[in-house]
């Protein structure tokens, strides 16, 4: 068989430009147990420049995870912990007066860095909150009238607590369909934990981890997942899935339209597409198949799906929906 | 008030008679008051007033006191309070005055018969008409045992109408066995094969190779193919330990390169596939039962 496309030429590319995700991952095995599925959704988001949104009870290894990640790619990592008292100005920076030459000065604040974890991001108010969010949708920040753009690699991770709910401030819709994807962290198998237990317990300093990767290495990976084929049955196959969050019933779900208040967004069919892009380069695949989108379907379409009255009655969640609609709409 | 004194000269009392209420229901009490003048040093008693005398009344109390009026003449008081069960008009008793004097000895008796009666009503008058009448409990418009015929009948009729379902249902279940998925998968493929002799474009061809073969997977082993990616397939085949599984994984990833990674199969690697799967078809007929 041809291929249309120089798809074996690319295939072959991607295998070489994706080593450096095994080592990335190798690497972050010393450190962390488990959690395999985690590490791969934040390389997705990373190598299509995406945002992620992370819930999970506390001590999950979640921001061990994003700072191993930003140590092997030798990228630069802030931890800002969010406060109901914090402002703005803690988060991008403020201008700060200089006596001497009698002139402000633009003072840099913690998000100017590649990657930023946004720890319980719902626990500061709707202010601080959307500064962060304008700093991922724009990549650049103004502080005065001076405008900085972010470096790149630039990927938030925000972190949710979905037990304690007292005291927050409930990320709004607009702000959450900003994320890429919604990932939850789930507690780890008896083996992980106790692997965890053994390697944690000590007192010792653990050893360093190695950079086994450059920033350089994600640009060229960006390069080639914007050549991945995709076939015109395959986005519409994803338009079909986001479509049918809006009209179930058009896919022979009518039950389902009283449980949905609202469906997808159109940033969800872009997001799919580009998670589903980078899952295929994960694969070593030049092109992508059904199976990419579904595989991270339930991940990119979760929050932007709010169930209605009747699903919080039948204890019904987004992602039993989203399960549902997977099984019913057809694929290509 | 002075005494009076009967043919003989002895001087007699005066006795007056008082009952209130003079109307009550039957259960109430009525309360009688007796009272009688007399000489001063004169000791009165009554007699023929206590339980079995007083019939149809019911004695419940009595008390007796004496006093003096204007110095020559005593009075004595009795109070009786009297209960009545007996409906309609009721006379009160009769009863005697003993007369003593001062040293005990009887000095005289006088009968005496009260004129005034009391009238005793009953609970349930039938003359009484400001209490509503009790209606008569409903009786139901038919009775119970007739409807009984009706509701075995309708059981009947719901029992004959599940019965003739359920044989329906398996009339159609074992007509749809009787049609063989692999035969009709091999009539699409001798059809496509036609297709593609006849000028089809070969591209063409696998997607639809793909569809009968998902077709085929779905209706012979029970397995959601048309709404499951290749990979799923393939962990369900698996489950299952379908025979001819490589083969049959083979088809639908080469028919996946051509749907997604825009492939282009020319005609004779087309013709290729349709008769491999053709062989697996027919083989999995023979080598595996449908799955109940």
């Amino acid at each position: 068989m041809q291929h249309a496309v120089e798809l074996e030429e690319l295939e072959g590319q991607i295998i070489e430009a994706s080593r450096f995700l095994e080592l990335a991952e190798e690497q972050l095995a010393c450190r962390v147990v488990g959690q395999l599925e985690v590490i791969r959704r934040v390389f997705i988001a990373m190598l299509v420049n995406g945002h992620i949104l992370l819930e999970g009870v506390p001590g999950l290894a979640k921001t061990l995870i994003i700072s191993t990640v930003a140590s092997v790619m030798n990228l630069k990592f802030q931890r800002i912990q969010f406060t109901p008292d914090m402002l703005p100005a803690d988060l991008i920076g403020t201008m700060i007066y200089n006596p001497k030459d009698m002139e402000f000065y633009p003072r840099k604040g913690p998000v100017f860095a590649n990657v930023i974890l946004a720890d319980e991001i719902n626990r500061s108010p709707a202010k601080v909150q959307s500064a962060l969010l304008e700093a991922m949708q724009e990549r650049q920040v103004t502080i005065g009238s001076q405008t900085f753009p972010l470096q790149e690699p630039f990927m938030v991770l925000a972190t949710q607590n979905p037990v304690e709910h007292e005291g927050t401030y409930v990320l709004p819709e607009a702000q959450v369909d900003r994320f890429m994807m919604k990932v939850i962290v789930d507690y780890p198998s008896y083996e992980e934990e106790l692997e965890i237990m053994i390697r944690s317990a000590i007192t010792a300093s653990k050893s360093p981890i190695s950079v086994v990767v450059q920033p350089g290495d994600i640009f060229r990976a960006r390069a080639l997942i914007d050549r991945i084929y995709v076939d015109p049955r395959v986005q519409r196959y994803i338009i079909d899935l986001v479509v049918a969050t809006r009209n179930p019933g058009l896919y022979g779900m009518a039950e389902l339209g009283s449980m949905i208040e609202y469906g997808a967004s159109p940033r969800a069919s872009i997001f799919l597409l580009l998670a589903a892009k980078a899952h295929a380069f994960l694969q070593h695949r030049p092109y992508i198949t059904p199976e990419d989108v579904k595989a991270i379907a339930c991940d990119t379409l979760r929050h932007r799906i709010r169930p209605g009255y009747e699903a919080e009655a039948d204890n019904i969640k987004a992602d039993d929906m989203i399960r549902q609609i997977l099984q019913n709409v057809q694929v290509p | 008030m002075p005494a009076f004194f009967d043919v003989e000269g002895v001087a007699q009392p005066m006795v007056n008679v008082t009952v209130t209420p003079d109307t009550l229901l039957v259960g109430d009490r009525i309360h009688c008051t007796i009272n009688v003048r007399h000489d001063k040093g004169v000791a009165v008693s009554l007699e023929g007033i206590d339980a079995a005398a007083v019939k149809p009344f019911e004695l419940v109390s009595s008390r007796h006191s004496s006093s003096t009026v204007r110095s020559a003449f005593g009075q004595d008081l009795f109070e009786l309070e009297l209960a009545l069960f007996v409906p309609g008009r009721q006379a009160l008793p009769s009863f005697t005055v003993a007369l003593r004097d001062a040293s005990g000895r009887p000095t005289g008796k006088v009968s005496y018969k009260p004129s005034s009666s009391v009238y005793v009503r009953e609970l349930t008058d039938a003359s009484m008409r400001d209490i509503r009448p009790i209606k008569p409990p409903l009786s139901p418009p038919i009775p119970y045992l007739m409807l009984m015929p009706l509701l075995l009948g309708a059981f009947g009729v719901g029992v004959l109408v599940l019965l003739l379902l359920f044989f329906l249902k398996r009339t159609v279940r074992n007509s749809a066995e009787k049609v063989d998925s692999s035969q009709v998968a091999q009539r699409k493929l001798r059809k496509l094969g036609s297709s593609l002799s006849a000028g089809m474009p070969p591209h063409e061809c696998y997607e639809e190779l793909s569809n009968i073969m998902r077709s085929f997977l779905e209706t012979h082993y029970r397995i959601s193919a048309l709404e499951a990616v290749t990979q799923e397939i393939e962990r369900d085949l698996k489950k299952l330990g379908v025979a001819g599984f490589e083969s049959i994984m083979n088809l639908l990833k080469q028919a996946d390169l051509v749907k997604f990674a825009d492939s282009r199969p020319d005609v004779e690697e087309s013709r290729q596939s349709l008769n491999k799967a053709t062989e697996v078809i027919r083989s999995t007929r023979k080598s595996h039962k449908p799955v109940e």
